[in-house]
């Protein structure tokens, strides 16, 4: 039984990547959403702003979060093709699988998103990461993709057959990801405490832990008519 | 006990009323159409017996366990929607592949369906590249993939083409051992494919008859008028289901 539920997670996750490797919908939203903001401030602050530090990690996580926030709402919009996700609701596994193998496809591609922005961050603003800076960032990444996503593709599955859905995903999305956003930003800080990381650390665990059990105690409600 | 029990059931939208105080029951191998004008239900009442929506009130039950929320019941359930729930990037072959995954049924499967519904050589093709019939089929493969007992077909012939249409009808013709139910205008295709006919109208379950109760498709026609057109008392002409231009018009827009 537990087995099917690994299964069906890891089907719906692969399924949703090969979607996205052939329409590249996402990736092309979010890949033209990141460059343009990293490049405006590239012209805006680049050469008034004398701390480095704050200016690239600032535009890495702006590309992040709007970029991701494109990204998403047009991950989830593939599902209204067809209704395709119907498809998937109709069959004999626990909806919650499908909802936990959407949060990690989702957060595949923030992963991969942000991967892109740290290098456009290298590129236009010429601001190279430390190796521990890039080791943190390693950790933090993953753990604010997961938050993002387990509230994305729940808000977007409710929005699903709105027309408004890709103008009003970001303006309900990230309100409701500040923690993830606070905590991803005073993370990667050059300076923070150790102290201090670690109880940002915490917040950003406890957050995805509180979104991921709440999205996989209610989606089937959400996705229900 | 029957196959299928549906007792008094409603699904409201709001104030608007989609299906109200539905019943019937059908055995196991049984086929019912449910006939009625745009608006009157037929949807919203398929998709609830399909268990993607939650009626407001009443029961749904698939030999005596409910359908709503039990994955069980969904095992047992095969569907062909308006829509064809197919993803467009991946092939015919990949879309049955990943749904027989679910069912956790061979995958073998899903070829022998992509013969049956005459697109073997077609599997490897991505969806996107289809016509809309060609789709169909697959979807009709999809609904196949896990042998359900109750099929539900919400408008199975609308906007097919003729291989489609007649591959299609050869298909349905093949399921006489599991219970059928269809939602359709084609009262002519309705009447040779049904045991029974439900006629539905502003949501309600005005009748339900027995194919054998009319001599031919005429007769039924003639029931349709009564009940699910000239109840508007409306006069404005419209598109008859038979294809002849009526003195009255269905009901609103499903």
């Amino acid at each position: 039984m537990r087995g099917r539920y690994f299964r069906t997670i890891y089907e719906i996750a692969r399924k949703d990547l090969i979607v996205e490797t052939r329409s590249k919908q996402t990736i092309n939203a979010a890949f033209v959403f990141a460059f343009l903001i990293i490049v405006v401030f590239s012209f805006v602050f680049g050469e008034r702003v004398e701390d480095r530090d704050i200016l690239a990690r600032g535009a890495l996580w702006l590309a992040v979060v709007f970029g991701g926030a494109v990204g998403l709402s047009h991950a989830v919009a593939l599902e209204g093709q067809n209704e395709a996700i119907e498809g998937l609701l109709l069959a004999p596994v626990d909806r919650s699988a499908i909802y936990l193998g959407k949060v990690i496809s989702a957060a595949i591609l923030i992963g991969f998103i942000s991967l892109l922005s740290l290098f456009f961050v290298g590129i236009f603003l010429g601001y190279a990461f430390e190796a521990d800076s890039l080791l943190l960032l390693a950790l933090v990444v993953p753990l604010v993709a997961i938050g993002f996503s387990a509230v994305g593709v729940l808000l977007s599955m409710l929005m699903l057959h709105s027309p408004l859905q890709e103008s009003l995903l970001p303006v309900l999305l990230i309100p409701l990801v500040i923690p993830v956003i606070l905590s991803g930003t005073a993370l990667t800080q050059v300076d923070i405490a150790t102290a201090n990381a670690f109880e940002w650390l915490q917040i950003l665990l406890v957050y995805d832990l509180l979104v991921l059990i709440v999205g996989w105690m209610t989606f089937e409600y959400v996705v229900e008519e | 006990m029957s196959l299928l029990t549906v007792s008094a059931v409603t699904k409201q939208f709001g104030p608007h009323v989609g299906v109200s105080s539905v019943s019937f029951e059908l055995d196991a191998g049984d086929s019912a159409v449910i006939v009625g004008a745009n608006g009157a239900g037929k949807t919203t009442l398929i998709r609830m017996l399909a268990s993607l929506s939650r009626p407001t009130e009443g029961d749904i039950l698939l030999d005596g366990e409910p359908v709503i929320g039990n994955a069980d019941a969904r095992s047992r359930i095969g569907v062909v929607g308006h829509d064809t729930m197919l993803y467009d990037e991946l092939t015919a072959r990949e879309n049955l592949k990943l749904h027989a995954r679910l069912h956790g049924v061979p995958e073998s499967r899903g070829e022998q369906l992509l013969q049956t519904v005459g697109l073997a050589t077609r599997g490897s093709d991505r969806v996107d590249g289809f016509s809309h019939g060609m789709q169909k089929r697959v979807s009709l493969a999809r609904a196949l993939l896990h042998d359900p007992d109750l099929l539900l077909f919400d408008e199975p012939y609308s906007g097919l083409d003729q291989a489609s249409l007649q591959r299609i009808t050869e298909v349905l013709a093949t399921l006489e051992d599991k219970t059928v139910i269809a939602t359709t205008h084609d009262l002519e295709r309705g009447y040779h494919l049904a045991d029974y006919v439900l006629f539905l109208y502003r949501g309600q379950l005005v009748e339900q008859a027995e194919t054998t109760e009319f001599d031919d498709v005429t007769e039924l026609i003639e029931r349709y008028d009564k009940h699910c057109r000239l109840g508007d008392g409306q006069t404005t002409p419209g598109v008859s289901p038979t294809g002849t231009t009526p003195t009255t018009v269905d009901g609103g827009g499903e």
